[in-house]
C-alpha cells in the first residue's frame, strides 16, 4: 500500500522537467546521421570535412571586398557587374572552395553586389526561407531567419530598418532586394566620412555582417554588430 | 488519478489542441459553399510564402547554435553533395510539404532535420522500421 501512495504523491507533484534530458531533436539528429554513414550515403570523413569548411565561414572576405571597392572604382564596378568574378579577389571561389568543388549544393553560384548611394539604401531578405551568400558572409543570423523579419521588411522597411538602429531620411530611397536559391545579395555601402586616407585593412573593420545585409551602415569607430541579446543554447556548439 | 500513461496522453491531446493554427473564422472541414475562390487561394497557398503578411514589431536577437543545429546543417549539405538530393527538393521538403503548424511552429532546423529523417525513408535508403529502431537505440544511450 505504501508503494501505491508513493506514486499517488508523484501524481500530485509531477517532478521538475530533467534538464538535462536528451531531447528528440538530438535523438534523432544523431539517428539520422549515423543511418545516413551505416547506409553509406556518406562517410563521417565527409561530415568532418564540411564541418571544417563551416569553420572557415564568415563576414570577413565580404567585407573585405565592400574595402577593396571603395578604394579601387574599377574593382567596384567589376563587384556590381560580376559579383562572383570579384569575390576571387578576396579568395571566394564559389565554386573550388567548398569541398564538393561544384560550389555549395544549397547555395548554387550567383552573388550579386547592390551598390548604394547617398539617395539609394539596399536592404536584403529572403521572403521565402533564409537564402544568404554563405560562402562570403558565412551563416545567417537567427532574426534573418524569422518569418518575422521576412514578412514586415518588404513592406514596412523603413520601420523596421528604425528598429534595428538605422534612421534614413524620408529622402533616401530603400530598395528590398529579396534573395533567392539561385541568387545571393550583398550590400556594398557608402564609404562613411571620416575614413578618408585609410588603408584597406581599417576599412575592412567597419563593414560588419549587419552592414552587408542592409540594416546599418559603417560608421568609423563601430566595428561590431550592435548589441541584441543572445537566446542561449541549451547544449551549445563550439565554433 | 489518470495512471501515467494516460497523462501522458491527455497532455499531449493539449499541447496538440493548443497548437492548431488561430484561423478567426469557422474552420475544421467546411462545406465547399464557405471557400470562395479567394479564401481557396489563400488555403492553397505555400506556408513559406510570408513576405508582407502583417506583423508585429519583436526584439531582434542573435542566438547561440544548438550541437545537433550545427550537426542538421552539415548533414543537409552533405547528404546534397553526395547526391542523395537536391536544392530544389530540399526546399520543397523543407519549406511547403511541412504544413502551417510544422512551419511556424518548429526551430528552423528542426524542419531540415525532419525532411532529412524523411527523405532516407521516402527514398528507401532505409526502412521506417530501420529509422525507428535506431531512434529507441540512440534513446537508450541517454537513460
Amino acid at each position: 500500500m505504501s508503494d501505491d501512495h508513493d506514486h499517488e504523491d508523484e501524481h500530485l507533484h509531477p517532478p521538475a522537467p530533467m534538464v538535462d534530458e536528451v531531447s528528440e531533436f538530438e535523438v534523432l539528429e544523431i539517428a539520422v546521421r549515423e543511418l545516413a554513414i551505416e547506409k553509406g550515403l556518406f562517410t563521417q570523413e565527409d561530415h568532418n570535412q564540411w564541418t571544417d569548411y563551416m569553420h572557415t565561414l564568415g563576414p570577413a572576405p565580404a567585407a573585405r571586398l565592400v574595402a577593396k571597392a571603395w578604394l579601387d572604382p574599377e574593382y567596384k564596378k567589376l563587384c556590381v557587374e560580376d559579383g562572383v568574378k570579384a569575390s576571387l579577389d578576396v579568395n571566394i571561389d564559389w565554386v573550388n572552395t567548398m569541398p564538393t568543388k561544384f560550389g555549395t549544393p544549397s547555395d548554387y553560384c550567383n552573388l550579386r553586389v547592390m551598390e548604394d548611394t547617398p539617395t539609394l539604401k539596399h536592404v536584403v531578405v529572403c521572403t521565402l526561407c533564409s537564402c544568404y551568400p554563405r560562402p562570403i558572409l558565412g551563416q545567417s543570423p537567427e532574426w534573418y531567419r524569422t518569418p518575422n523579419y521576412r514578412r514586415r521588411i518588404v513592406r514596412w522597411p523603413r520601420q523596421v530598418l528604425a528598429e534595428f538602429g538605422l534612421q534614413l531620411p524620408e529622402d533616401v530611397e530603400i530598395r528590398v532586394v529579396d534573395s533567392n536559391q539561385k541568387s545571393r545579395m550583398i550590400v556594398l555601402p557608402v564609404r562613411p566620412e571620416g575614413t578618408e586616407g585609410w588603408t584597406e585593412d581599417q576599412l575592412a573593420e567597419i563593414v560588419t555582417r549587419d552592414c552587408l545585409i542592409g540594416v546599418a551602415v559603417p560608421k568609423p569607430g563601430i566595428t561590431n554588430n550592435a548589441k541584441r541579446p543572445v537566446r542561449k543554447a541549451i547544449n551549445p556548439y563550439k565554433h | 488519478m489518470l495512471p501515467p500513461i494516460r497523462q501522458k496522453v491527455m497532455r499531449h491531446l493539449d499541447i496538440v489542441g493548443l497548437i492548431q493554427p488561430a484561423l478567426h473564422q469557422q474552420t475544421h472541414a467546411p462545406s465547399p459553399d464557405m471557400i470562395d475562390n479567394a479564401h481557396f487561394r489563400a488555403y492553397t497557398r505555400s506556408p513559406h510564402d510570408v513576405g508582407g503578411e502583417p506583423d508585429i514589431p519583436i526584439t531582434w536577437e542573435e542566438k547561440e547554435e544548438e550541437v545537433w543545429e550545427h550537426n542538421t546543417f552539415v548533414t543537409c549539405e552533405v547528404l546534397a553533395w553526395r547526391g542523395v538530393w537536391n536544392a530544389e527538393e530540399r526546399r520543397r521538403r523543407q519549406n511547403v510539404e511541412v504544413g502551417q503548424t510544422q512551419y511556424l511552429g518548429l526551430p528552423y532546423y528542426g524542419r531540415w532535420l525532419l525532411t532529412a529523417a524523411k527523405i532516407l525513408v521516402d527514398k528507401q535508403f532505409v526502412t521506417a522500421t530501420e529509422l525507428q529502431d535506431k531512434v529507441a537505440e540512440v534513446r537508450r544511450r541517454y537513460e
